[in-house]
């Protein structure tokens, strides 16, 4: 069994067309999930499309200075990046230049003519991901994106299957980051809300604050943002507040599955038992492609 | 002054909506009216000849293919910085290719798009020195750019060199890898480092792995290639290096058609540019049936049914009537009439005549004389003092006519909407008469709106009358604000009407107010005391 081969078929059972992959922490493993799905779909000669918000697939981390996985690209698969990373050798065939800019400049559209490597850089706001997407859309089937570390903003607005990373990068034990990432799961699965009952519409955000302030209040009604990615705080405290509140959204997202990577330069899990903590905490199956592991929801 | 009208009176008089009707669809047209300037006394021959051919397309030209040419203009990408770096040596990369690929596309667009005599003074330049046709070979039937084997023979030698070089790497490895996979009990192993459980191992590690470090439960692995594998692997990795030298050779070579052909590019960019304005002035023709005025000499300004577009327009989407006006100005004229009665609508469409001359754009009326001007100064109220807060209105007002008049421009047109109200009407009135002489004397083209009595007379001027009231009934205050504003409308006559005998003009101040909604005791207060 090819794991990336498995999380793909997932996607695509609950009809998804794109597949975002959300962090926990920087260095939470991403970028590794996004290279094994680019070289499923590449084995399978599945024309797809490579997005990202903010700069990836750099070999060194531009923050860190640590190794990062490029993308290995075979022929025919499409990219948005900026201008001026797209590969001068192998030359790529452009397909369009967008109007969006990153901060390295304008973005386009490219496709690969022949096996190699690319750095992948997208727009800093979710409309502006939303629209390359898009662009992506119309010359490929399949969209993988690469998230940012809190930039689950990007996933307004969007039909995306979605992979939550956590790795040994995210806390200092394996239950600690198994934590985080329930909290993040937990956030993105915040449940449709119910017409029939009575409900509190938030305009725009829902801060901690104003969270807390509803639970001091007693109120029991249903509390509805647009769309999960309004909630603007997570973690521990999400999870307290969430416990005590009817959190609900007009626009639910679609987190199928996790991630881990439990290797890191400065620490590692135990791979096994690490997705087995993730799994029971998240409910999710769970994918670590370094160890080629699925492990299935408790 | 640099400009011909400063900011308040290129509100008041439409200028800034002409601009927005004007306004070029690509970067080319913007950077092109950036370096626009106004017509005024001097350019005659100049604005004859630009006004006609705007007319000539307008009239000849279908409006569908203006449209499809303004499109084409819209899209156009703007190569200017990658034909710099060309000149000055720099090597291109594909993203300019396909730019300037776009680019040239679009200026063969733009040529067959004038193809006809009408363009003849703004058709871009055909030619590109045949490097449209050069970059073609990059261009795939999805008109994308690839830097395809047709560029160079020396491509397609290195590329399938490096393909066979990279399908021996990939078959020299995947047999390590096979092997790998088969032993870790996976389908395959991920590139780079993949780990591997301890309880899954089925005998010693085979040599076509290497252990980076290990736990009681999983190694950390790579493959380890062989020396046949590493050897495929620098050769792969050599003629990557040789495709890599052969794609630049091309991107040099291909720069370098473009540095020699610079100047034309350059020159095809400046085309556009202005071809970009002159699409927008015809389409503006078109849209609003403008004439060529006859552009005269001496100070008079001259139009029959003239058409003040910024209100025609409005109220056209509103579904109500306008009434172009007809007015033969020479030298200096009062309007007189009642509130609402148009007065300062004659002095917009008389500045709007003047602004379209001076933006080069054909006349939206049936037939137009007009000189080009100096200046185009709005006094009175909306004139640019007005707004800054520290002065009275009256103050103001001084301080803009003073202003202007110490300017002394050689010919200008002065529209003053109801100078001095503010400050007593004797001494108001004084001030006006005393203008109006000033500029009459100083060759200036003016028209002022008032409610003073026997201004034209004292200042000799022209006089003219607008906006006739019809008698309104009582219950006309009950109507509701937009149906008495409609009644008064229908109850006006906007044409201007020269008046021979400076009688005192007719207000009716007290009936607008009785169908805007005053008091009823309010005004036969007022009726008693007049």
């Amino acid at each position: 069994m090819n794991v990336a081969a498995a999380l793909l078929a997932q996607a695509r059972e609950i009809g998804m067309a794109s597949l975002a992959v959300v962090g926990t922490s920087k260095n939470a493993g991403k970028s590794v999930v996004i290279a094994a799905l680019a070289d499923a779909l590449g084995r399978e000669s599945t024309p797809f499309g490579l997005a990202s918000l903010g700069r990836d697939g750099e070999s060194v981390d531009a923050l860190e200075g640590t190794p990062k996985p490029r993308f290995w690209l075979r022929p025919g698969a499409t990219f948005a990046t900026a201008a001026v990373l797209v590969p001068r050798s192998p030359a790529a065939e452009i397909v369009a230049v967008t109007s969006e800019r990153c901060a390295l400049g304008t973005i386009v559209i490219a496709r690969s003519r022949a096996p190699g490597c690319v750095e992948i850089a997208g727009p800093p706001s979710a409309a502006a991901l939303r629209r390359v997407v898009t662009a992506l859309r119309a010359q490929c089937g399949f969209v993988l994106i690469d998230g940012a570390v809190d930039r689950i903003a990007a996933l307004r607005g969007g039909e995306d299957a979605i992979v939550v990373a956590v790795g040994a990068a995210t806390a200092s034990t394996a239950a600690r980051a198994a934590d985080e990432c329930a909290a993040l799961v937990a956030k993105l699965r915040v449940p449709p809300h119910d017409a029939t009952h009575e409900a509190v519409a938030i305009d725009g955000a829902l801060t901690a604050g104003e969270a807390a302030a509803l639970v001091r209040a007693g109120e029991r009604r249903q509390i509805i943002v647009t769309d999960p990615t309004q909630i603007a705080f997570g973690g521990r405290v999400f999870l307290e507040l969430a416990r005590q509140l009817d959190l609900r959204c007009r626009e639910s997202l679609h987190p199928i599955a996790c991630s881990v990577a439990p290797l890191w330069a400065e620490r590692a899990f135990e791979p096994r038992s690490f997705a087995r903590d993730v799994a029971q905490r998240t409910r999710l199956p769970v994918y670590d492609m370094y160890a080629n592991l699925k492990t299935d929801a408790a | 002054m640099n400009a011909l009208w400063d900011a308040a009176t290129s509100g008041a008089i439409g200028a800034d909506w002409l601009q927005a009707e004007l306004a070029p669809a690509g970067d080319f047209g913007r950077r092109a009216r950036l370096k626009e300037r106004l017509l005024r006394r001097g350019d005659e021959a100049r604005a004859r000849g630009d006004i006609a051919r705007v007319a000539a397309v307008a009239r000849d030209v279908e409006g569908g293919r203006l449209r499809a040419l303004r499109a084409a203009l819209a899209t156009a990408p703007d190569p200017g910085a990658l034909i710099a770096r060309a000149a000055s040596g720099g090597v291109l990369d594909d993203v300019d290719f396909f730019e300037l690929s776009r680019f040239l596309e679009s200026v063969g667009e733009a040529v067959l798009l004038t193809g006809d005599g009408a363009f003849a003074d703004v058709r871009p330049p055909l030619a590109d020195g045949g490097l449209r046709a050069h970059l073609e070979q990059g261009r795939t039937v999805s008109r994308t750019f690839y830097l395809a084997d047709a560029f160079a023979p020396e491509l397609t030698i290195a590329r399938e060199r490096s393909q066979a070089a990279q399908t021996a790497f990939d078959l020299a490895r995947s047999h390590l890898a096979e092997r790998a996979a088969r032993y870790a009990g996976v389908e395959s192993l991920r590139d780079g480092e993949f780990v591997l459980m301890r309880d899954r191992l089925t005998g010693p590690v085979p040599r076509e792995i290497r252990i980076v470090r290990e736990s009681p439960t999983y190694l950390l692995c790579e493959l380890a290639l062989d020396e046949e594998a590493l050897q495929a692997q620098a050769e792969r990795d050599a003629a990557a290096a040789c495709v890599a030298d052969a794609e630049e050779a091309v991107r040099a070579r291909l720069s370098a058609r473009v540095a020699a052909g610079a100047s034309a590019l350059e020159h095809a960019c400046e085309t556009l540019g202005a071809l970009d304005l002159f699409v927008a002035r015809a389409l503006f023709a078109q849209r609003h049936a403008c004439i060529v005025p006859e552009i005269v000499q001496r100070a008079e300004i001259a139009f029959e049914e003239a058409r003040y577009l910024p209100l025609a327009t409005a109220l056209a989407e509103r579904g109500r009537a306008y009434l172009p006006l007809t007015l033969e100005l020479n030298g200096v004229g009062v309007v007189t009439g009642p509130n609402m009665g148009g007065k300062t609508a004659a002095l917009r469409t008389l500045g709007f005549v003047a602004a379209c001359l001076a933006l080069g754009v054909p006349v939206p009326a049936r037939a137009a004389r007009v000189p080009l001007l100096d200046e185009v100064a709005w006094l009175g109220i909306g004139a640019p003092g007005a707004s800054d807060g520290l002065l009275s209105t009256f103050a103001s007002e001084i301080v803009d006519a003073a202003a202007f008049l110490q300017r002394r421009p050689s010919r200008a047109l002065v529209l003053a909407d109801e100078f001095a109200r503010t400050t007593s009407p004797r001494e108001g009135r004084a001030l006006l008469v005393a203008l109006l002489a000033t500029l009459r004397s100083r060759g200036c083209l003016a028209l002022a709106s008032t409610h003073f009595e026997r201004v034209a007379e004292a200042a000799d001027a022209s006089h003219y009358a607008t906006g006739i009231v019809a008698a309104f009934a009582d219950d006309e205050a009950t109507l509701g604000l937009d149906a008495a504003l409609q009644r008064i409308a229908q109850a006006m006559d906007y044409g201007l009407r020269i008046v021979t005998a400076d009688a005192p003009p007719r207000a009716d101040a007290l009936a607008l107010a009785g169908a805007l909604g005053l008091d009823g005791t309010v005004l036969e207060r007022a009726r008693e005391e007049l």
